[in-house]
């Protein structure tokens, strides 16, 4: 007796289950699932997969985003506590582990999240051995070394969505300060993602007009206009946003869905992102810290090399020092 | 002394506070509880904010004054009291009542000519409370309902047939809950699939506590239709009284078509007389809560 199924459909060849654009989200908190959904939203997975320990959160997560598939492109949406679901992802989303407390800095939560890098990483890497890893989890910078580390894979696979949303911030102020979009707005944060990170102010252009030569003073603190403080705001704005909700989500969510978008697509365009920076501006140990970087299919093929001013660079070598002291008593 | 704005930017048109084209309110927060509330209000919009370089909405504006709503195109309300344990569906929807006779005046003493699409549940009756308390023709008060629901009908009839949703077609209408009605001429297999499209939403929130990223995205696909003038069809929430011989003022769920006007007509769909029977019913069991309503 046929289905319904076979009286209305006739195959033709049988169904090609490879997907060519598996992204993986392992960590279903607020973060994890506002990039899932703002990757659904891009259309830049045909098959996304969540991975957490809590079984039952993720099956509900995994059907409320299932639930909504008339109103986008991802065909195939899974879930598990086991990584085999991952298998053969191109991009591997780590979003997992502790998250600040109010007033909590990100460096104290990095004893906690390096615990579970070290269990999480090796069964990721044995179920996509050509994925790119793509770490959210704070201090991002540390445990993007720390998840290079564990993995094996070469540093350029291994990418900490870093100071992108710290870049995205800067812009977002700069535009409202000016009354322009925040893309029509440039400007680079790189360093820490955190409270050592460094504004480039010599860079911050509109139409290419570099906003120092209208202010030799931008960004020093006697500069009557404060734009400092746009800076002070860039570090204090995930600190007040936890106070006032709990945890930050959607911009985050939305500076990876940004990356993403980049590998996929090869665009190899250009973001302020994590990547190990041995032997740049006189850096000798194994780091990971946030420079502008051309981001492709291959992760991180390129990076730019800026000309930082002696101060720039002498705030870039401190936020170097900052990581490292705390990375050097890492045991893992 | 010029700022730095002043040396780089040379003003061609005076700004004007132009009226937005596109403005859309979302009521998230009550009356009750307002002040851990607000915080949390400040933060979802300072985080949402901070996304502005990724986002095509240029702004973003939170507040517990709905002078900020002022010009909406589109008034999405969410706004609600959840069902204590025990309590019955006539107290919840008279709780809810109380916090709609604060929101909706305020919604339309500053966007008198927007649209209201209502989502909290139970939605229907809701929507009948806001259509009653905000006065405005009944095009321009919709539920969200039965568009969710015909969403993961879908999804589900999809899965079960190997194609994408949007080749599915499937219509679940009446009463958004469990006494919805599936419409589609694939018998078998739309009561099974129906089935599982009620116990689904139990689903979820039995594991994960609420749902909302699938009704998130059902709401921005009404909106679209409307703001986008695309006079689709969806099924919500619209009064039906003189529909398929329904005699009291009660909004179901039917096909409707949505364009910038708000919800302008109603298809006409042939139901079978169980399907129309089913609707009925459920008029009668709505106007049952709806008639002992106080303070409408």
């Amino acid at each position: 007796m046929s289905t319904v199924k076979e009286q209305l459909i006739e195959k033709l060849i049988e169904e090609d289950e490879d997907s060519q654009r598996k992204i993986t989200v392992v960590g279903i908190g607020a973060v994890g699932m506002a990039c899932a959904i703002s990757i659904l939203l891009k259309d830049l997975a045909d098959e996304l997969v969540l991975v957490d320990v809590a079984a039952d959160k993720l099956k509900g997560e995994m059907m409320d985003l299932q639930h909504g598939s008339l109103f986008f492109s991802t065909s195939k949406i899974t879930s598990g506590k086991d990584y085999s679901v991952s298998a053969n992802s191109k991009i591997v989303i780590v979003t997992a582990g502790a998250r600040q407390q109010e007033g909590e800095t990100r460096l104290a939560l990095v004893q906690r999240n390096v615990a579970i890098m070290k269990s999480i990483i090796p069964p990721i890497v044995r179920c996509s051995p050509d994925c790119k890893i793509l770490v959210v989890s704070n201090p991002v910078d540390i445990l993007t070394y720390v998840v290079w580390k564990i993995s094996g894979l070469p540093a350029t696979c291994v990418i900490g969505s870093g100071c992108n949303l710290d870049s995205a911030r800067f812009r977002y102020l700069i535009g409202e300060k000016l009354g322009v979009h925040p893309t029509s707005c440039h400007g680079w944060i790189i360093g820490e993602h955190g409270d050592s990170s460094v504004p480039l102010w010599s860079g911050v252009n509109v139409a290419g007009v570099a906003l120092k030569t209208l202010d030799p003073k931008l960004g020093t603190d006697s500069d009557k206009e404060n734009w400092k403080n746009i800076h002070q705001q860039v570090i204090q704005s995930a600190y007040e946003i936890i106070k006032l909700k709990g945890y930050t989500s959607w911009a985050i969510g939305l500076s990876v869905m940004d990356l993403v978008g980049s590998i996929l697509k090869n665009l190899r365009r250009v973001h302020p992102v994590s990547t190990m920076v041995k032997g740049l501006y006189g850096i000798k140990e194994e780091l990971f810290l946030s420079i502008p970087c051309v981001l492709g299919r291959n992760g991180v093929s390129d990076v730019v090399k800026i000309n930082l001013n002696p101060e720039e660079e002498a705030l870039f070598k401190k936020s170097a020092e900052t990581l490292l002291n705390i990375q050097k008593d890492l045991k893992f | 002394m010029t700022t730095l704005k002043e040396k780089l930017i040379a003003p061609v048109a005076e700004e004007e506070a132009t009226v937005p084209n596109n403005k859309i309110t979302v009521v998230g927060v009550g009356q009750v509880g307002m002040a851990c509330a607000i915080n949390k209000l400040e933060g979802e919009m300072m985080d949402l904010q901070y996304g502005s370089l990724f986002l095509q909405t240029p702004k973003i504006v939170a507040d517990k004054d709905y002078s900020v709503t002022a010009n909406s195109k589109v008034v999405v309300v969410t706004a609600g009291v959840s069902q204590q344990e025990e309590e019955s569906r006539l107290n919840l929807v008279q709780r809810n009542v109380n916090v709609f006779k604060f929101i909706i005046p305020q919604i339309l003493k500053y966007s008198p000519d927007c649209i209201i699409i209502v989502v909290s549940n139970p939605v229907d009756i809701l929507t009948d409370v806001t259509w009653k308390l905000s006065g405005l023709p009944k095009h321009r008060v919709i539920g969200s309902g039965c568009n969710l629901d015909s969403a993961r009908f879908c999804y589900l009839t999809a899965e079960k047939l190997g194609t994408h949703p949007s080749s599915c077609h499937g219509w679940i209408l009446g009463e958004h809950g469990d006494s919805s009605v599936a419409v589609w001429s694939g018998v078998n297999v739309a009561g099974e699939v129906h089935k599982m499209v009620v116990e689904s939403a139990y689903e979820v929130i039995r594991l994960k506590g609420y749902t909302n990223w699938a009704i998130g995205l059902s709401v921005a696909d009404l909106i679209e239709s409307m703001l986008k003038n695309l006079s689709r069809i969806h099924p919500v929430s619209t009064m039906v009284k003189g529909i398929y011989g329904i005699e009291n003022e009660v909004f179901l769920n039917l096909p409707c078509l949505l364009n910038a006007q708000g919800l302008t007509s109603v298809i006409n769909q042939k139901l079978k007389d169980d399907e129309v029977a089913q609707l009925k019913k459920s008029a009668n069991t709505l106007w049952d809560i709806q008639k002992d309503l106080k303070d409408l």
